[in-house]
């Protein structure tokens, strides 16, 4: 099982790698969804189908298909003719650099991974009931103030992109 | 009345008004904002009503701040979001003939000020959101809450989205935005993580116990300090602070200044005050919080200096004013509460905060009403056009630079008073010191340039419609109150 986790964590970071150094953006979008496929697959590894399925579905169906129409819509030669500034790249190793760094101490000093929490597996529900009931009993109130934020994001959206009469 | 009422009544008056704008003729869009006015007026008295429960069985109860102690912090914190919408709502009244220029013009048929509802409407939205937040107690009712306000702000932020600033405003926020809520939730995940819970009373316990991981602990604050030092405005993640404030309609940067922050501040108030409490973690947070507080007050007050537009100066001095309540975050509390603790400061100087810079806003929305220029040039001679404003803003100015008989003066002090008491350290305290001085100089010279410099005499005369009017008056009579009298707002701090 490890040797899967190697595979699929590769294929998450070969394709978050991707994603930022492509020039052209639909093959920068195509590097997010095989990134996207290895995550669902990590998710799948810890018994977490539901998200694992939702990640595939929502994230590299629906979201994607909805990038690429927004990228076809746009001059995607204007954007292959862009090149990296040196200081942006100084500044973007920089930061990630020191990100990573702090990010690989802290894995090293601390604890984590001598795990408290049981395998989902174990659980007597499925996964999908199980969410499923946290989100309708014990996380009910947030479900609802989501209900409000998704109201705002369609006025919002309504506003935002009225037809232009000239 | 039950408390998480109050909530339910904002958001059903939203929906009231977006229903009024799409099914009741009217001939005048304003009279939408005056629903909105009116409703959170009601709601506003009713916050001295309200009945905590008896039982707290309900898994509601979980997200929802009900202590004891905090009960009067959660209330103060939702009359600061209610009393701003409302002069949000009345600015944006004022504005509108600016907002109805930059938004799409109506299709032939429809009415004449259609997509101007909304613009009430929204507002009021974010006012529910910043409600929960004032009284969120999880990480998840946090994060729901405050991604509500941080939606509805983008979408108002581009509002006027034929006018390039705008447009370029709204890009940027979003994207700076969605890039910090990123790393808040990749923190609350680490936080999560070592403590095993979301529920910020259960963190604190698991913070404060022995075998708490310190790396990972520091990790977890230092995510979440980007994520909400970006909302309060905070150095380093302060960069988008000047454009989003100079290309958003001024009621939305009114709105971004005071009611964002401050919700945002009682949110660091608490997640920081679990970590405060940690005798393993608190020397270190400080430290981290001391750096910021620093960056800040040099930043927000010395980068105004040079400011020659009105709008960009105030967005420089709501930076300059996040460095000091992160001066009094980043002092050790004593041991007694009342002005002793960072929570009671912090709470009085953004109630101070509130009422000064609303002014200062009330007063740009109406010179801003009569010609385009935003500049501090636009300004000069303003005495002579129109004394009412040029005195209004004569209060504001005084009251943000900290003069004596303002409320921004006791919110000052306090904070100084606080840092002193509890021996901050003295770099703190000497930005602190460099930044109120630097706040004279370009605080009093917008005074000196209404009442000194030669003006266009020629000008049209201002005029202030009556709600804006009489919201001055109350705005200035607070100000002064409380700068003789700091204890009406500390009492309603419980």
């Amino acid at each position: 099982m490890t040797f899967l986790f190697y595979i699929f964590a590769a294929l998450t970071l070969v394709g978050g790698i991707g994603v930022v150094v492509y020039k052209n953006p639909v093959s920068s979008a195509f590097a997010m969804i095989l990134s996207f496929l290895g995550l669902a697959a990590l998710f799948i590894q810890l018994d977490a189908y539901l998200v694992g399925i939702l990640q595939i579905l929502v994230y590299a169906g629906a979201i994607m298909v909805l990038f690429l129409f927004i990228i076809m819509l746009m001059d995607v030669k204007a954007e292959e003719n862009k090149t990296f500034r040196g200081g942006a790249i100084l500044g973007a190793i920089l930061v990630m650099g020191g990100f990573a760094a702090a990010l690989v101490k802290v894995l090293l000093d601390s604890r984590i991974g001598e795990g408290k929490l049981a395998p989902l597996a174990e659980s007597e529900q499925s996964d999908v009931h199980a969410i499923g009931d946290l989100l309708f009993t014990q996380y009910w109130f947030p479900v609802q103030i989501v209900g409000v934020l998704l109201l705002v994001a369609t006025v919002g959206v309504v506003v935002l992109s009225k037809k232009e009469m000239k | 009345m039950p408390v998480f009422y109050l909530e339910i009544i904002v958001v059903v008056l939203g929906l009231v008004m977006l229903m009024v704008d799409a099914f009741v003729k009217l001939e005048d869009k304003r009279h939408i904002a005056w629903i909105g006015v009116l409703g959170l007026i009601c709601v506003f008295f009713l916050l001295f009503k309200v009945e905590w429960p008896t039982t707290t069985e309900s898994t509601f109860w979980k997200f929802y701040d009900h202590e004891e102690g905090t009960r009067g912090f959660s209330l103060f914190y939702k009359g600061i979001a209610v009393l701003c919408t409302i002069i949000v709502l009345i600015m944006g009244a004022e504005f509108r003939g600016v907002i109805q220029k930059y938004i799409a013009p109506p299709e032939p048929g429809a009415h004449p000020q259609s997509g101007l509802g909304e613009f009430f409407a929204l507002p009021v939205f974010a006012c529910a959101g910043l409600m929960w937040m004032a009284s969120a107690s999880n990480l998840v009712s946090i994060f729901v809450a405050l991604e509500t306000v941080t939606i509805t702000f983008y979408v108002l932020v581009a509002y006027m989205r034929r006018n390039v600033g705008s447009l370029e405003a709204g890009v940027k926020y979003l994207i700076l935005g969605a890039l910090s809520t990123g790393f808040l939730v990749y923190g609350f995940t680490w936080l999560f993580g070592i403590t095993g819970s979301m529920d910020l009373a259960e963190i604190k316990t698991a913070l404060a116990s022995e075998n708490v991981n310190v790396a990972a602990a520091l990790f977890a604050f230092g995510l979440i300090i980007v994520g909400l030092g970006f909302k309060v405005g905070a150095a380093p993640f302060q960069l988008w602070i000047p454009d989003v404030y100079q290309g958003a309609p001024t009621p939305i940067t009114a709105f971004l200044s005071v009611a964002s922050k401050s919700a945002g501040f009682i949110v660091l108030l608490r997640i920081a005050g679990c970590f405060l409490s940690s005798a393993y973690l608190s020397e270190k947070i400080g430290a981290v919080l001391v750096v910021i507080a620093i960056l800040t007050l040099l930043y927000g007050n010395l980068a105004a200096l040079p400011q020659k537009n009105f709008k960009r100066l105030l967005a420089y001095s709501s930076i300059a004013h996040a460095g000091f309540l992160l001066m009094a975050l980043a002092s050790p509390p004593g041991k007694s509460g009342g002005l002793n603790s960072p929570a009671v400061v912090i709470s009085f100087y953004l109630g101070a905060y509130l009422l000064m810079t609303l002014l200062a806003f009330l007063v740009m929305t109406a010179v801003r009403n009569t010609q385009e220029d935003e500049s501090v040039d636009a300004y000069a001679g303003l005495a002579r056009r129109s004394p009412f404003l040029a005195f209004a803003l004569l209060i504001a100015m005084a009251s943000l630079a900290g003069i004596p008989l303002t409320a921004g003066f006791f919110g000052k002090f306090f904070v100084f008073k606080l840092a002193f008491e509890n021996g901050a350290s003295w770099i703190l305290i000497a930005a602190g010191i460099i930044g109120a001085a630097a706040g004279f100089y370009y605080y009093l010279k917008i005074v000196a340039s209404m009442y000194w410099a030669e003006g266009d005499d020629e000008a049209d005369s201002i005029s202030v419609s009556i709600p804006s009017k009489v919201t001055m008056v109350l705005l200035m009579i607070g100000i002064l109150v409380a700068g003789v009298v700091p204890n009406a707002i500390l009492s309603l701090l419980g």
